[in-house]
């Protein structure tokens, strides 16, 4: 090993949960972070259970309304600052240098050092619990909602701190991943070759890089802003930190879409035997969606009278083209395939069916009229659960039945996972479904009580027995991967014919990702390059006309 | 009704007076056939496709990889599509905000959010009602006339919202915004705080008693105090 390797890897490895603590190998934390990511879903879904739980009817008595704040931000900042961000970034950390041939991550030991301060913004925000008064006042906090005045103490401080400790982590592992892209490929690698996976984390990268500081430099404002400093004052002050909070608040949206998407897409085109339709549009659409969405961040204040409606709505209703061209991409490249319907298959099918859901309610919402009733009603509460939840969750465990097999050297069992598939898309459904109406009948969100008009205990009922429904789905996924670890059917290298080089190493890969040469790279689909050259050699062997 | 029908009436609301629910309503009406729509061709397009190529061989998948020709006509066509809900779009919020705004009011309210309840006082007549976790007293208004509300928080953000009326905004401290609203027919809408303000945003509520110009004016006259008949 030459002593420039060694450098960026260790030679020698320290045994032990102090060794899997500090490994600076890309893929030890990628996979600390999303095994930490999903501990926090758990967290995050039993504060939603509780939530749904005392909304099970119209005047319930399960939580106080203190409480209720505090489940509706915590459930809300766990779920978007400690999971579905965090997990995005760590499918970046292990994925992206095994799909583009490179031995390690740019900056490991940056990398490694971004996941400790992340996990300690997740620990002190969590600890909030402990001072019995944790952030209470929504993910977006608004001043001055969140001044020292209106929520005095310790626990939304320890919120604050959380969220810039979490964010600057995140950040730091983004611009490992950024430049891991731009300077590790592997030669013939080049940014036109890139697997569909990784163009979706690039953009990912690119915007939390872009947008991230943004929200640490305003919530370093509103920490100043509670220890009596005054920054935000009067209706500007207040329309600031709305610009601020909501310049990282919608990229970010698209940070938890833009990898689910991409692992969606390759569980699809490695299910059908066939290439992914449409690369060079699909790329070019990615920069625009992620250009739009960077720009779109107005259309959560539509309803304050202080940004250029007419603006964020052109910017928001234009994201129907590059949606429409993934939309596009993905049909085209199920016709004509050869496809397969396991889990991963089904989890990304479900992924674009209900993301659809999400993402035509979202044009609604782009709408200044429309949006000036639906705003902060259950309306929007549908709409981004139907993307975040029923898109990027599902998305999120089409890669997990995809490569879990890489990442372990075992498959997941299919029964149990057609079975978590079916609760979790019933549950989602039940859960998310009715929210629509409610909202369109004027039920505001971040209520622990509401008006018993007809029909909306019956349609929030529905929704609680859907939680339920959603946690037995949850509980199927643990099962599975329990029993999958436990007994494990060996998956060998490539268990589905996978389209790019992390299918062509041994699973779980070595230290240094790749103990063998690479196979050539000539597209974004290296490996199924090589089995369509294959096919033509034996069909012109058997000297039938190709 | 046809779309011809329903937006000729759309359009014959436009030398009178915003009724902020029917622009809401006739904006409705096109985008959400169309997302159905799109919905179900998307859906259907998925379905038939796995139903049709499910269980082959793997070198039976075709091979194809890109057509940019029909690609870039796709795209031009859902920027077309783009451009028409976003005409939709200005028309219906020039006219909520707009059109609305230079409308000469027949009556101001001034509303007064705090934490956590309204209050509706009404200038020149000496009226003040509040409505919240103090009690509930109704924000008695006229229909079909155009009322100038003057929103404004002594404290945190809220937000005024009616649904009947497919509207809100928000409200901000030492700050006053106007909006203009009429009511279409006469009954009972309920009211409430649409943006998180604290502990009892939940008791945020208000009722919106919409009466007759003449029923209005008897009430307004006796201070607001009398039953309204």
């Amino acid at each position: 090993m030459s002593t420039a390797t060694s450098s960026v890897v260790r030679a020698r490895r320290i045994p032990g949960w102090l060794g899997i603590a500090t490994s600076t190998d890309h893929k030890r934390i990628g996979l600390n972070l999303g095994i930490l990511s999903l501990l926090f879903f758990l967290v995050g879904g039993v504060l939603a259970l509780l939530m749904r739980a005392q909304l099970a009817s119209p005047n319930g008595h399960v939580v106080s309304d203190n409480t209720y704040a505090e489940l509706f931000t915590m459930h809300g900042s766990t779920m978007i600052y400690l999971f579905v961000t965090p997990m995005a970034i760590a499918m970046a950390m292990y994925l992206v240098p095994l799909q583009i041939g490179a031995v390690s991550i740019a900056g490991p030991r940056i990398a490694l050092t971004g996941f400790w301060i992340w996990l300690c913004g997740g620990l002190v925000m969590q600890s909030g619990w402990l001072t019995g008064d944790p952030g209470r006042d929504g993910w977006f906090s608004y001043i001055p909602l969140s001044d020292s005045t209106n929520t005095p103490g310790v626990g939304q401080d320890m919120w604050v701190v959380g969220v810039i400790l979490a964010a600057a982590g995140l950040f730091v592992m983004a611009a490992c991943v950024v430049g891991t892209i731009l300077r590790h490929r592997a030669p013939g690698m080049s940014l036109m070759r890139m697997p569909v996976f990784t163009w979706t984390a690039l953009v990912s990268v690119l915007m939390t890089v872009g947008s991230f500081p943004v929200l640490i430099l305003v919530m370093v404002l509103l920490y100043i802003e509670r220890q009596g400093g005054h920054i935000f004052i009067g209706f500007n002050g207040a329309i600031d930190y709305q610009d601020l909070f909501w310049f990282f608040g919608h990229p970010v949206v698209y940070v938890m879409f833009f990898p689910y998407l991409g692992a969606a897409a390759e569980a699809i085109a490695v299910s059908a035997h066939k290439r992914w339709f449409g690369y060079t549009f699909f790329v070019a659409s990615m920069m625009l969606f992620s250009a739009l969405s960077m720009s779109v961040w107005g259309h959560h204040m539509f309803t304050t009278g202080g940004v250029t409606n007419e603006y964020f709505a052109f910017t928001s209703t234009a994201l129907v083209v590059p949606a429409g061209i993934e939309y596009f991409d993905m049909v085209a490249t199920l016709i004509g395939g050869a496809i397969v319907l396991r889990t991963s298959m089904l989890f990304a099918l479900g992924f674009f069916v209900q993301f659809l859901i999400g993402g035509l309610s979202g044009i609604f919402t782009g709408s200044p009229a429309l949006d000036y009733h639906v705003n902060d009603s259950y309306f929007v509460i549908a709409h981004f659960h139907y993307t975040l939840f029923a898109g990027s969750v599902f998305g999120f465990f089409a890669g997990v039945y995809h490569w879990f097999p890489k990442v372990t050297g075992a498959r997941l069992r299919e029964s149990l996972g057609k079975l978590h598939f079916v609760l979790l898309a019933i549950g989602t459904n039940m859960t998310f479904f009715p929210m629509f109406i409610l909202g369109q009948e004027g039920m505001t969100r971040r209520i622990s009580r509401y008006p018993t008009h007809p029909g909306w205990a019956t349609l929030n009922r529905i929704e609680t027995a859907g939680s339920v429904v959603i946690a037995l789905a949850i509980a199927s996924f643990l099962a599975n991967m329990w029993v999958s670890l436990r007994r494990r059917e060996s998956a060998g290298e490539d268990p589905w014919l996978g389209h790019t080089l992390e299918w062509a190493t041994s699973s779980p890969p070595p230290a240094h990702n790749f103990d063998r040469p690479l196979p050539p790279i000539t597209s974004y689909a290296p490996l199924l390059d090589l089995r369509e050259a294959a096919e033509d050699r034996a069909r012109a062997g058997r000297g039938t006309p190709s | 009704m046809s779309r011809a029908q329903g937006l000729a009436s759309a359009l014959s609301l436009l030398p009178g007076l915003v009724y902020t629910r029917h622009v809401y309503d006739h904006l409705f009406d096109i985008y959400a056939p169309i997302g159905v729509g799109v919905f179900v061709v998307v859906v259907l397009a998925m379905g038939i496709a796995v139903l049709r190529y499910r269980r082959r061989a793997p070198p039976a998948a075709a091979r194809w990889r890109e057509n940019n020709r029909l690609e870039g006509v796709y795209a031009l066509l859902l920027a077309c599509m783009v451009a028409f809900l976003l005409y939709l779009t200005y028309s219906a919020e020039h006219k909520v905000d707009t059109v609305s705004a230079q409308e000469r009011p027949s009556l101001t309210i001034d509303v007064i959010s705090s934490r956590w309840e309204w209050t509706f006082t009404y200038p020149g007549y000496g009226i003040t009602a509040r409505s919240g976790e103090v009690g509930h007293q109704p924000l008695v208004v006229p229909t079909g006339e155009a009322i100038r509300f003057k929103l404004s928080s002594i404290d945190v953000i809220h937000s005024f919202w009616i649904p009947a009326l497919r509207f809100k905004r928000q409200t901000f401290p030492d700050y006053t915004q106007d909006v203009t609203l009429a009511v279409g027919s006469a009954g009972l809408y309920q009211g409430q705080c649409a943006e998180f303000c604290g502990l009892r945003h939940a008791e945020m509520i208000f009722t919106v008693r919409a009466v007759s110009p003449r029923q209005f004016t008897a009430w307004a006259a006796g201070g607001g105090v009398g039953p309204i008949s």
